[in-house]
């Protein structure tokens, strides 16, 4: 066992964990944020994505022990407070979801994908999202949305 | 089309990460399952040892399928209503909750082990210790039924279990013989897997003091899966409730129980506390029903003219190691509603074989046999159209019902209630520029590239439902606001967002004010159908729209009561009761509240309806490019015109279309669950080697309407939710095929991945134009 600390969604967190337990674990069990999925065993699909230092990273990919002391931001500090991400309003908007168990995984991709490009060509969001796996939507719709989002943060 | 100005209801929830999947809980004092699966494909059990097992650290127990034996367990029900060939019954294999005397696929569950965490479950795993004997393994449905195949079960000689046919085999002989062309040909439709993105999750647990089971699970529909486990478990409904949330898709492989539920409620009962599973990807891979896996033959006889004398069909299913509740009805009623397609057919023949394999069993997946019978079907038209010479638009425009034969009884007995065929062909026609192929294929030449052009037409049969009616409550709030009340699961088609919106349209309330109490405790028992054969709208959502117009006329005494008149002099429209002929009136917002909070209030209804089925049909018109050097192939355009009757929520009908379509697109491109033909092992047990589709998977897809509303339904609507697969494979394959057979390609299957593709084109090119054609079925 061991003990990690790291900041997440702007507050300062900590917990005992077996050395191998998977962070998507540590922030789904220990610190009970249960909007972070897991849709897989071996980091394809992308449920789990989380920012990390500011960063896209699917949270199963690495141990609780390695985001010792890193600033974490799930999908349920995306928001502030009543208002949401240009992101999450734009896959509501362009009907992005719909079983919506890829959907933190997916915005939180595309919150990442928008930062390093902010005005994404289809090709650039084909390839933004190739980790991301969403079984219901056929994608058309998350294409739009992250378009959409595009826009909105441009204002 | 454009999008809607609304978004769901239930969108909310889930983009701020709030949405409740099983996962998400955890209940007092619960503890943790772990499935130990077989490794291998076919053996026999001589012994398993848990001694070690138990003794490991939090290990509370192991149970095998002899505690399932001692607990008066049934085998898993199986659903088929209809005879086999000579009137032969259908061999139902018993499917126990843990393997009982034999492993028959690989990820067969073998013990259930229990303990105070996940890891410590899966860790002690590894320490049971089972002795098998090894039995050869058949891993498609031809070497199954081979002569001198290992028995996979005692009671299923040749391993197979069930002979189907339809229609008049010597008619369609003389037919046959009579015909001036005959298309024939080969197909085989790959074994899937539906991968919902959430894995399976559920929680068991048992209450002593009241002798009950709760279940939260992950389900299409409450009442079925009571009804199935009640079957299995030999436990009365009332002593089972079932507790569902949010689910991450389901596709149809949410629809059935799943031996290990038993299970794991054995364990409940056993412990006295909680036992929660959490499957991983890789068991959703191997131990979820699959789904397809068909070899199968069409053939048509044609007139000089090209008019369809008669179709003969063959299909071989492969039905897994064990027999689902609906394997046998999706290979069976599910490709033969069907039989007929959109054409006018005097006379058709069909049979369908069950085999047995020693691999995952086979369930429903988006059509459950619609897509195989319209793959059939339109591929066999294709080369009818190459053989007789006849444009394949002109070929298929010669045999649609015409619309004045509407309503149409098909030769299998089934009435298309309503349609357009032919207009809704000619709509497509334009609408995807057919006639602009050859120019647009000149410049894909030009560039090196293959282009090739594909059309599908298709009806589909969408789910009568196996209940007897669909039932609905609705009860009004402490707040006033409308508790709904339904057995249909959402999981992910937005029943929140239609169910409100239809009800609100109906009574000019908010819809905001209107609440899907889907799968809750609290919930009233009632009958009705789970999600699934695409006909929740039209099932449900009539009855919740009939409900509301209950409600309506319930309110007129009571609005006639505040307003002080007589009730015939009272009228409804857009939300308000008014004195007719004035500007005296109350709201039926007004009218709710003033008895809110009422332990029952007056206008509270619950109501049924019984609704069959509806016909959706459409035409899928695709065009592909093949880069020859690699094998790559790319849709350049896709445009699906549809007939899915009047349309609610058009953002949510097109987001069902798009999700049908690009799972057709994976099936097509790469989707296939395999097995090693020698070693039984499967090949595709991770997302590493299990192709799924990803955002590029379809690019310059276009919809159309061509709404033929249904009077079989109050709304009109026909079922949208498995159409858009039905329509994609035929077309997409279709168009592949075009663009190959320009470069001396005579057959080609899928899935085309590149390598493939690639092969084809280099088989042709040492001329060997038809390598990879199918066997015959
Ligand atoms: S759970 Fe992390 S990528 Fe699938
Ligand atoms: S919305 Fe269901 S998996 Fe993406």
């Amino acid at each position: 066992m061991a003990k990690v600390a790291m900041k997440v969604n702007g507050k300062q967190m900590s917990g005992d964990v077996e050395d191998r337990t998977l962070l998507v674990d540590f922030i789904r069990d220990t610190l009970a944020l249960t909007g972070t999925h897991i849709g897989c065993d071996t980091s394809q699909c992308g449920a789990c994505t989380i920012q990390l230092n500011g960063r896209a990273v699917k949270s199963c990919t690495m141990l609780a022990a390695q985001a010792e002391g890193a600033d974490i931001m799930t999908i349920e500090g995306l928001a502030q407070g009543d208002k949401l991400h240009p992101v999450q309003q734009a896959f509501t908007e362009c009907h992005a979801l719909q079983c919506g168990f890829c959907t933190p995984g997916m915005i939180m991709a595309s919150v990442g994908l928008l930062k390093d490009t902010p005005k994404p060509t289809d090709e650039e969001i084909y390839h933004g999202l190739e980790g991301n796996l969403c079984r219901c939507t056929g994608y058309i719709n998350i294409v739009k949305a992250v378009k959409r989002a595009s826009q909105l943060m441009a204002g | 089309m454009t999008p809607g100005k609304h978004s769901r209801l239930e969108d909310q929830r889930f983009i701020t990460g709030q949405g409740r999947y099983i996962s998400d809980v955890n209940l007092p004092k619960q503890t943790y399952a772990y499935f130990l699966r077989s490794d291998r494909p076919h053996a026999e059990i001589r012994s398993i040892n848990a001694k070690a097992a138990l003794a490991r650290p939090g290990v509370l127990a192991v149970l095998t399928g002899e505690d399932a034996i001692a607990a008066g367990f049934k085998p898993m029900p199986i659903f088929l209503m209809v005879k086999g060939r000579g009137g032969a019954e259908l061999i139902k294999p018993p499917r126990p909750a843990l393997a009982q005397g034999k492993v028959r696929f690989v990820g067969d569950q073998v013990a259930l082990i229990i303990a105070e965490s996940p890891a410590a479950a899966q860790d002690a795993a590894e320490y049971v210790e089972i002795d098998y004997r090894d039995l050869p393994p058949s891993t498609t449905p031809a070497a199954a039924i081979k002569p001198g195949a290992a028995q996979i079960w005692d009671i299923a000689p040749n391993n197979l279990l069930f002979d189907y046919e339809m229609g008049d085999a010597e008619k369609v002989e003389a037919a046959f013989k009579a015909a001036a062309k005959v298309a024939r040909i080969n197909l085989h439709n790959t074994r899937v897997v539906a991968n919902p993105m959430e894995p399976r999750a559920c929680i068991a647990t048992f209450d002593n003091a009241q002798d009950k089971y709760t279940f939260y699970s992950v389900t299409q529909g409450i009442g079925g899966l009571r009804m199935q486990l009640s079957a299995a478990m030999g436990v009365p409904e009332e002593k089972i409730d079932v507790v569902a949330w949010d689910v991450g898709g389901g596709f149809g492989v949410r629809f059935n129980a799943y031996p290990e539920y038993m299970a794991l409620l054995m364990a409940a009962k056993k412990l006295g506390r909680p036992v929660k599973w959490v499957a991983s990807r890789t068991e959703t891979l191997l131990a979820d029903e699959n789904s397809r896996g068909v070899d199968s033959t069409s053939e048509v006889a044609f007139d000089a003219h090209g008019k369809i004398l008669a179709t003969r069909f063959s299909f071989l299913c492969d039905i897994g190691a064990y027999c689902v509740p609906v394997g046998a009805f999706i290979n069976t009623g599910g490709i033969f509603g069907q039989l007929t397609s959109v054409y006018d057919i005097p006379v058709s023949y069909a049979r369908s074989r069950l085999a047995v394999t020693n691999t995952a069993p086979i369930g429903a997946y988006r059509g459950a046999g619609r897509p195989l019978m319209s793959y059939a079907m339109e591929r066999v038209m294709d080369e009818g159209a190459r053989i007789t010479g006849i444009d394949r638009i002109e070929i298929r425009r010669r045999n649609l019902v015409p619309t004045n034969k509407f309503p149409y009884k098909a030769y299998h007995g089934k009435v298309w209630d309503s349609g357009d065929f032919v207009g809704l062909l000619d709509h497509a026609v334009k609408a995807s520029d057919w006639h602009g192929f050859a120019a647009r294929k000149a410049d894909s030449t030009k560039q090196g590239k293959l282009r090739g052009l594909g059309i599908a037409c298709y009806i589909e049969e969408t789910g009568g439902g196996f209940a007897p009616h669909d039932e609905v409550e609705l009860r009004f709030g402490s707040n006033g606001e409308l508790a709904m009340y339904a057995v249909s699961h959402n999981h992910g088609q937005g029943h929140e967002t239609a169910f409100a919106e239809i009800i609100a349209k109906v009574m000019g309330i908010a819809r905001e004010s209107i609440v899907l109490k889907n799968g809750a405790p609290e919930s009233p028992r009632l009958v009705g159908n789970a999600t699934g054969g695409s006909r929740t709208l039209h099932g449900a959502g009539s009855v919740m729209f009939q409900g509301a117009k209950e409600i309506v006329e319930k309110g007129k005494e009571l609005a006639a009561q505040e307003l002080e008149v007589a009730a015939a002099d009272v009228e409804f429209a857009d939300g308000a009761y008014r004195i007719k002929g004035t500007d005296r009136k109350i709201t039926m917002r007004d009218l709710i509240d003033k008895h809110k909070g009422k332990a029952n209030h007056p206008l509270n209804v619950k109501t049924k309806l019984t609704i069959g089925s509806t016909y959706p049909n459409g035409c899928h018109i695709v065009e592909v490019e093949v880069e020859p050097a690699t094998g790559v192939t790319e849709i350049v355009k896709y445009s699906a015109t549809d007939d899915i009757g009047n349309i609610i929520n058009h953002q949510m009908v097109e987001g069902q279309l798009h999700g049908g379509i690009v799972q057709g697109v994976g099936q097509i491109f790469g989707e296939h669950a395999q097995y090693d033909a020698e070693t039984g092992q499967p090949l595709t047990g991770t997302f590493m080697d299990y192709y799924m589709p990803r955002s590029n998977a379809l690019k310059g897809m276009q919809l159309f309407d061509h709404p033929v509303p249904t009077k079989s339904n109050p709304l009109g609507a026909k079922g949208a939710g498995e159409a858009g697969n039905t329509g994609s494979l035929p077309a997409l394959m279709g168009a592949i095929v075009d663009a190959l057979r320009s470069a001396g390609v005579e057959h080609f299957e899928m899935p085309a991945t590149p390598a493939r593709v690639w092969g084809a084109l280099q088989a042709a090119k040492a001329g060997k134009p038809a390598a990879f054609a199918p066997a015959q079925a």
